[in-house]
């Protein structure tokens, strides 16, 4: 599943994420974390498939290219 | 160093259940209920509609500071606003659920849980003393606890079942994202609630008003993120809302997901049992999830107590766990998960049309099974014996 160099990777605007947890059960590698109210990537493991985009209710996640 | 009993992970109906209820089935055994934020039942991420017989199985509406509103009818909505009053819908509540929530839990603590606000587990491991050691952060302290057994009932993000190496993950068509506001000053029926069905409105899912008083709604929707535009759920939200209720006084919102699949494949592991939305125990047809958690919590609670009088905590003896929980309810979601996928299909223009059709019927056999024989004409096996709404 894991690409070797992903061409993006998602990235969380805290500022309008709701810290609903929605979108931990969508990340195949698990990659999302909700840990003390703040919403984490593990860039190591996010493989860019962004599936976890468009059902953010409130679009808090977007793709950035990876660095 | 904490030694506990059992660990339960989430203060929601799955949780606070369980606490109580292995409680009541083992008073000797030490049960701590963790509870994340700051207050059970806070914030709400939900819509707060219940059916009458499965919440009397654990406490009684009637006259209870933790409803908001009692329902009597349900009216659907097709796309063009035709609107269908089912018959013979039962009795349904729309709860208040920071009162509910804590109501439970109080249940759990007076059964002699502990209760714990603010309390977030960040990770657990296996250390071979057949304990779970739990690392728990409270008011930005650290605890390690040792349990004999954890429930996770975490709900949605479902982090104890991941930590013991269930697969929790949910495929993309089958998380319902959700956006709610409370509106005031609003006019409808406030003894129905309405679920409006359309591609255009909510697509995969449905827009609803759920009365919490005279004038005042939960008013919402769940949408399937495949399907859309490429708006998210609070677009969607505000785009109908504008249209049906522009006067409204929007005092609060909220957003989550809720998870339309059927439940996980394990829902246990050696001294681990999950439970409630962190099980994917939600109707898939309905979204409806908080008696189907208060079910689950209360065959968790039982066997985990059992299993600690056996002194026996391994997978083998909670596996009776998900068997049980298949039998009680785990089967029919199957049915339902089923009827949710041939449903799917219809377009707008077919709901339009199977509205007017479902009007023909006299009032009096108007029923949800009617809706559905008529909706699914091309798949007649799969119309299941529901003739009420709220079961």
């Amino acid at each position: 599943m894991r690409r070797v160099t992903p061409d993006t990777i998602a990235v969380v605007d805290l500022a309008v994420c709701d810290r609903c947890g929605l979108c931990l059960p969508l990340c195949p590698p698990e990659a999302l974390h909700l840990e003390l109210n703040i919403l984490t990537v593990d860039d190591a493991a996010c493989t860019g498939c962004e599936k976890c985009v468009a059902p953010c209710p409130v679009g808090a996640l977007a793709m950035v290219a990876y660095a | 160093m904490p030694d506990v009993d059992i660990l339960v992970v989430g203060a929601g109906p799955a949780g606070a259940v369980a606490a109580w209820q292995a409680k009541l089935a083992a008073p000797e055994l030490d049960v701590v209920l963790l509870e994340r934020d700051r207050a059970v039942g806070a914030p709400v991420r939900c819509a707060e509609g219940v059916g009458d017989a499965g919440l009397r199985e654990f406490a009684n509406p009637d006259g209870a500071d933790w409803v908001s509103r009692r329902i009597t009818d349900v009216i659907l909505e097709s796309p063009d606003d035709t609107q269908v009053v089912l018959a013979n819908s039962g009795i349904g509540w729309i709860l208040d659920r920071t009162r509910f929530d804590a109501y439970l839990a109080a249940q759990a603590a007076a059964a002699g849980a502990a209760v714990l606000v603010g309390a977030e587990a960040t990770a657990m491991s296996r250390n071979g003393d057949e304990r779970w050691h739990v690392r728990v952060t409270e008011r930005g302290r650290e605890d390690l606890y040792r349990a004999r057994i954890v429930i996770g009932a975490d709900g949605v993000e479902t982090m104890v079942g991941r930590w013991a190496g269930l697969d929790t993950r949910v495929p993309a068509r089958d998380m319902e994202s959700c956006a709610q506001y409370v509106l005031q000053g609003i006019d409808f029926n406030p003894n129905a609630i309405y679920l409006q069905f359309s591609n255009a409105i909510a697509p995969g899912g449905y827009a609803w008003i759920f009365p919490k008083g005279v004038g005042i709604a939960n008013v919402g929707l769940g949408l399937v993120a495949l399907k859309t535009n490429g708006h998210n759920a609070r677009q969607y939200l505000d785009d109908w809302v504008a249209r049906r209720f522009p006067s409204g006084v929007r005092t609060g919102y909220t957003v989550g997901g809720v998870i339309v699949h059927t439940t996980i494949k394990k829902t246990y592991a050696d001294g681990v049992l999950v439970a409630g939305d962190a099980a994917h125990m939600i109707n898939p047809l309905s979204g409806g999830g908080i008696n189907n958690a208060m079910k689950a919590g209360r065959l968790a609670g039982c066997t985990a107590a059992a299993a600690l009088r056996e002194h026996d905590t391994t997978e083998r003896r909670l596996a009776s766990y998900h068997k049980a929980w298949m039998e009680v309810l785990g089967e029919d979601h199957l049915k339902y998960y089923r009827l949710k996928q041939a449903l799917e299909h219809m377009d707008d223009a077919f709901l339009n049309s199977l509205a007017r059709t479902v009007n023909k019927v006299v009032p009096e056999k108007r029923t949800l099974g009617r809706v559905l024989t008529h909706a699914m004409i091309k798949h007649p096996l799969l119309i299941p014996v529901v003739a009420r709404f709220f079961v």
